[in-house]
């Protein structure tokens, strides 16, 4: 510490926590979610009325009214399409969305990877439960195989999605993993995310308490997770992610997966760009009749 | 290795390391009130009661060290701030749960003041400062009197049924 006044920051993660208390199951992996985003939050230092926080339906999806930013918690599934809309109409806006995995991989599985390909600069985190919480317990895309549950009371027939391996198969360019058993790699990610210019992902594996596995507690994650930089992995090397992340469902790696160290234009930007060239050429506005009118 | 990576203890200033208590006990007293809350709509008031009597504690202890320092450095700017550190002294989120018995929240706080022990006994071994030294020491020494309270309170009740919630909870429960 020095004796010289400090830089401080202009905000802090408690201007970030709105009034409203959440409702979670006490001992839920989101409370840790929440104050990852508050920090991560803080240390980008944005205003929260320059952030949109959009959500679909499901427990975490309640995470925007836990914030002072713009919310929506909108439809089961069309988080991203709503989120892409809101950064396309104002791109200075700094746009995050957040959900489950049955909103993101399921219902809204379809729209994941066009918001990847069109690489917009918005901040995708996935509170990774491998249950539908909300609904009391039935599977969901990323559940694991024999799982029992009262939608598949003799153990589930079906492979998980790998929600790592998706996003990085479709060419997303910023890929992490997180857990609120470590809460300060989880505010490091999501800042991480956050600052990435483009299409950023963080998958956290975000306990349910009530209907969740007993190996994908908090305990459990403490005593197994591993973090990808302490087994030397270069997150710029992309063949080597996908083979960490086929690793989903039995290592928990986490950390950053992929960096691409070259982003790609954003869709935003590109819009921007192309509004700007066109803007030239237009009609000015007062004469927007003219194109109609007959003289 | 430090037990926050984020603080450099070896250049902690007196001031520094009052500043850092406070936000400690700050932030265990917000995670007392949390609770609190989280009990209480989850119809459970015992729990919800021992975990006001402890934001209480928390309190008291955060206006003390808040006074020291207002004492001793009055309004000279914070170094430290509350984004450094986490779950020192606050039971972390996942130790509670909707059905757990009065005797589990107290055995939750007492993890939570052997955990700040804990803090306080590993940063003084980084500490350079005579005067943070002995502040440390008194505050390690706090949570052991913090501890003795709880424990306290735990000799008082008698033992939790053998019957745990889950086994009577009609909820599946995934495995």
């Amino acid at each position: 510490m020095t004796t010289t006044p400090p830089i401080l920051p202009t905000y802090q993660a408690k201007d970030f926590k709105s009034d409203l208390k959440p409702i979670w199951c006490p001992g839920c992996g989101d409370f840790g979610v929440v104050q990852g985003i508050y920090r991560a939050l803080a240390s980008v230092g944005r205003a929260p009325h320059d952030i949109a926080f959009i959500s679909g339906i499901g427990c975490s999806s309640r995470i925007p009214g836990y914030t002072t930013a713009y919310g929506f918690n909108s439809v089961h599934g069309r988080a991203l399409p709503i989120a892409q809309g809101i950064k396309l109409a104002n791109p200075d806006l700094l746009v995050l969305v957040a959900g489950g995995d049955g909103d993101g991989f399921s219902i809204g599985g379809g729209h994941v990877p066009h918001a990847i390909r069109r690489t917009l600069d918005i901040t995708y985190i996935v509170m990774d439960n491998q249950i539908y919480g909300l609904t009391k317990g039935q599977l969901s895309p990323t559940s694991k195989r024999g799982l029992k549950t009262v939608t598949s009371e003799y153990g589930s027939l079906e492979a998980p999605v790998n929600p790592l391996l998706y996003v990085l198969a479709y060419g997303a360019n910023f890929v992490a993993q997180g857990t609120p058993a470590d809460m300060a790699g989880l505010a490091d990610v999501i800042e991480q995310a956050i600052r990435y210019p483009g299409f950023s992902f963080v998958n956290v594996q975000s306990p349910c308490v009530t209907f969740g596995m007993e190996g994908q507690q908090v305990k459990a994650h403490r005593a197994t997770m591993k973090t990808l930089a302490s087994i030397n992995h270069d997150p710029a090397n992309r063949l080597a992610a996908m083979d960490l992340a086929q690793q989903y469902g039995q290592s928990l790696h986490t950390g950053v997966f992929y960096k691409n160290p070259d982003p790609p234009p954003t869709l935003d930007g590109q819009v921007r760009e192309r509004q700007r060239q066109l803007a030239e050429k237009a009609i000015p506005r007062e004469r927007i009749l003219d194109m109609f009118v007959q003289k | 290795m430090s037990p926050t990576p984020s603080i450099d203890f070896t250049k902690l200033t007196l001031c520094d390391a009052l500043d850092l208590a406070t936000i400690i006990e700050e932030e265990a007293k917000e995670r007392y009130e949390e609770f609190a809350h989280q009990m209480e709509l989850h119809h459970n008031p015992d729990a919800a009661a021992f975990f006001l009597f402890m934001l209480k504690i928390e309190a008291l202890h955060e206006g003390r060290i808040a006074g020291r320092r207002r004492e001793l450095f009055g309004d000279a700017p914070r170094n430290v701030r509350r984004e450094l550190i986490f779950d020192v002294e606050a039971p972390e989120y996942h130790e509670v749960r909707s059905t757990m018995t009065h005797r589990e929240a107290l055995e939750t706080a007492l993890r939570a003041e052997k955990k700040a022990y804990a803090f306080f006994d590993a940063a003084m071994k980084h500490v350079a400062d005579a005067e943070v030294r002995s502040l440390f020491s008194e505050l390690r020494e706090d949570e052991i009197e913090h501890a003795g309270l709880v424990e306290k309170e735990l000799a008082k009740l008698t033992p939790d049924s053998k019957i745990k919630a889950e086994d009577v909870e009609d909820e599946p429960i995934a495995h």
